[in-house]
């Protein structure tokens, strides 16, 4: 499992997410960036096809299989330094929780309220997956990913993942 | 779990072969016993793999604080030898800020080959999230099309921006060169233009990246000398003419740029030009040239702006297709048709003009006589005075009274060829029927006709007609007076305002001529401005005023509100104001 996030005063930020292509199968992409939305690292996985029998032998678990423990933690482990948290766009992705001491956040672009838990930033609602006993780290967590709202809007990262993606593939 | 399939703990699944069969009791008296031979009997297993190996993850790691604007190419050589931004609020945002909404990217050029570096622009933020980090605003806000120029810009060491005259070539040139400066990519930039536009670039330098050092290289040998080697001055302009002038100095002193930018670049069209081999041999790592006629008579003429931007890319033998080709990725040209799409936009180019020297030498003399007669005068000067020495310094703006040079004219001249060659027609307006005359004279080449109260209506009708339905005729020639009102010229797309009137109102009647509905495109208005004249001080006046009311405009006599009032008259030449019995 990987490091706890680090909020230090030079504080970075994961963005992991999957593309589905229907030729190769299912990509992994995580990209840490700095305060300013400025890339760090990128990792990238081979695409992992699925099989009939796979679909029809794991059921409704495939998904959370798939992104939270063959991918998502696959690509956490390769991560160098240590984001205050990974954000995630997918609810199969928030699997990747039991296999990280990272803060999981999932932000989605909606129109709506604040969820329970949730917070809304620059249009974007971010939830993190904190237990309710962590509502310290949940405001702290908002005051930094505040900061990268500044610079970027909070759901551009994943875009820039799947162009990079999608470069990959053309090479 | 149905009989003969099970899964064991794991993830693998397990097919076994049946076991047992069931016999139902009531087909038989007695049952019949089938015997299985067990002893030895392995099952068929067939093993699916599931989910558990974990795919090949690629590793790419950038430097830290590094950004789309930093140079991640190999550096190629030519020749011859903030704090924390706003949480995304909105509010306060002036006209000029960073817009958030837009999202421009900076992609790669085609000749970055390798992954890492193709992903390290991929993976950059959007331009104006760039912008935004660098705290660095614009004094107006971009079109969209001059961020995408930015972005094509940014990233290349070789590149033509081929825009159409009026979509500000200039200012994307320099936003551009202004973050390379910020992230510290550039230190040293050269742009090179023609004598002429060397005061505009010096104007729109300080419009557009205004914290930027700049020097213009001119003077004595002795002066250029030291101008050339300056150390710490980010941007040095020089013309043509200088460069080619002072080739041997630049190679002696070692002259190195980080990027040189070419405005006008079809002067070097021609390879065998001394123009050319001079542009050529200063030392380089970024090229770019900014032409809105990339390709004046033949596809030789980007061969020559090629050699330039990246030599050996294009030659002479290539095919139309094979050049098109080979220069896409370092070529970027846009229309108006294309880029702004709505009723037409109106862009004003303010064109801050020197004059010539002896143009300079008259006016100073014209200025200095006129404002000793003014103050010999004393009290007894009157506005009629004061307006006279007006109208006698801007017709020295216009044309030197002594020699008949013309600082405007050979700006226009060298405008009027770009809008000939795209085949486009010009409006230009002048408060003076001397002036149309003279202009006419001189444009003969671009068939140019005029428009003025002083001809009849059969006549004025007869150049309209002209105009519009012939080709040859790209330039008309109106007064304010006749041909501000009442005219539907907006088949062009070009209005040139040679000298200025003194209400806005009136130059803004003269431009909707050419800026009205059915227009065929956005149209480019030009208002020149001697530099460091009487022309200028009026239009600070007016620039300040022009929210004022009307009621102290006007469009005729001199005294009856002129746009200024008896004072501000007074004022543009430091002269006290008259007793108001005498301006009465």
């Amino acid at each position: 499992m990987q490091q706890q996030g680090n909020e230090s005063s030079d504080p970075t930020f994961g963005f992991l997410t999957t593309v589905d292509s229907p030729t190769h199968g299912v990509f992994g992409g995580y990209l840490v960036v700095d305060a300013g939305g400025r890339p760090l690292e990128f990792h990238c996985t081979t695409p992992l096809k699925v099989s009939r029998a796979q679909q029809i032998l794991y059921g409704a678990t495939l998904q959370g299989h798939l992104h939270g423990r063959q991918i998502g933690a696959a690509l956490l482990a390769e991560g160098g330094a240590a984001p205050v948290a990974v954000l995630i766009d997918s609810e199969a992705m928030l699997h990747v929780r039991s296999h990280t001491l990272l803060p999981v956040a999932l932000v989605q672009r909606l129109s709506g309220e604040e969820g329970s838990g949730g917070f809304v930033i620059g249009g974007v609602t971010v939830t993190p997956t904190v237990t309710p006993g962590e509502k310290g780290d949940s405001q702290s967590l908002r005051r930094l990913l505040e900061i990268l709202a500044g610079a970027v809007d909070l759901c551009e990262p994943f875009e820039r993942i799947r162009s990079a993606i999608e470069e990959a593939q053309r090479h | 779990m149905a009989d003969g399939l099970r899964t064991i703990a794991g993830d693998d699944l397990v097919l076994s072969t049946p076991r047992a069969m069931k016999v139902p009791l009531a087909a038989l008296a007695m049952p019949r016993v089938l015997r299985l031979p067990l002893a030895g009997a392995v099952p068929v297993v067939t093993s699916l793999p599931l989910l558990n190996s974990a795919p090949a993850v690629s590793r790419y790691r950038f430097p830290r604080h590094a950004s789309a604007v930093a140079n991640v190419a190999p550096p190629v050589e030519f020749a011859q030898g903030s704090a924390v931004p706003d949480s995304g609020k909105e509010e306060g945002r002036g006209a000029g800020a960073v817009p958030r909404l837009l999202r421009t990217r900076i992609a790669p050029p085609g000749d970055v080959v390798r992954m890492e570096e193709r992903l390290f622009f991929l993976l950059q933020p959007d331009l104006e999230s760039l912008l935004r980090s660098c705290r660095l605003g614009f004094p107006r806000q971009p079109f969209p099309f001059q961020l995408e120029g930015m972005a094509f810009l940014l990233p290349r060491h070789g590149a033509v921006l081929a825009d159409e005259m009026g979509l500000g070539k200039s200012m994307q040139a320099i936003s551009s060169l202004r973050l390379l400066i910020h992230a510290g990519e550039a230190r040293r930039v050269l742009v090179v233009c023609p004598k002429g536009l060397v005061s505009n670039w010096v104007r729109e330098l300080g419009d557009w990246a205004s914290e930027i050092p700049v020097a213009v290289i001119e003077g004595d040998p002795q002066k250029r000398r030291w101008l050339w080697s300056l150390p710490d001055v980010a941007v040095k302009i020089a013309n043509y003419e200088s460069v080619v002038r002072d080739r041997e100095m630049v190679a002696e002193l070692g002259v190195s740029f980080d990027l040189v930018v070419l405005d006008e670049a079809q002067r070097i069209k021609n390879r065998a030009s001394q123009t050319s081999h001079a542009v050529r041999s200063l030392s380089r790592r970024r090229s770019w040239a900014l032409t809105g006629t990339p390709v004046e008579n033949s596809s030789d003429d980007l061969v020559g702006i090629f050699e330039f931007v990246a030599p050996g890319q294009l030659h002479e033998q290539m095919s139309p297709r094979e050049m098109g080709s080979a220069a896409a990725d370092h070529v970027l040209r846009r229309t108006k048709d294309k880029v702004l799409k709505d009723l037409p936009p109106r862009l004003n180019r303010d064109e801050r003009i020197e004059l010539t020297p002896e143009q300079r030498e008259t006016y100073r003399q014209a200025e200095e006589d006129g404002v000793l007669r003014l103050a010999d005068m004393g009290r007894s000067a009157t506005i009629r005075h004061v307006f006279e020495l007006v109208l006698r310094l801007k017709q020295v703006c216009n044309f030197d009274t002594a020699t008949g040079e013309s600082a405007k004219l050979d700006c226009l001249q060298s405008d009027l060829e770009e809008i000939q060659a795209s085949g486009r027609k010009a409006l230009v307006f002048s408060q003076w029927v001397e002036t149309l005359g003279r202009l006419k004279t001189a444009l003969g080449r671009f068939g140019a006709l005029e428009y003025h109260g002083g001809m009849s209506t059969a006549a004025r009708d007869e150049a309209i007609r002209r105009f519009k339905h012939q080709k040859e005729h790209s330039v008309l020639l109106l007064s304010y007076g006749a041909g501000a009102v009442g005219l539907n010229l907006q088949f062009s797309q070009y209005v040139f305002l040679f000298d200025r009137w003194w209400n806005p109102a009136v130059e803004d009647q003269a431009i909707n001529r050419a800026h009205r509905i059915g227009a065929a495109g956005a149209v480019t208005v030009s208002r020149y401005l001697a530099a460091d004249t009487i022309e200028e001080r009026i239009d600070e006046v007016l620039r300040k005023k022009r929210n004022l009311s009307e009621a102290i405009l006007s469009q005729t006599e001199p005294g009856e509100g002129t746009g200024l009032t008896v004072d501000e008259l007074f004022a543009l030449f430091k002269l006290p104001p008259p007793a108001r019995a005498a301006a009465a």
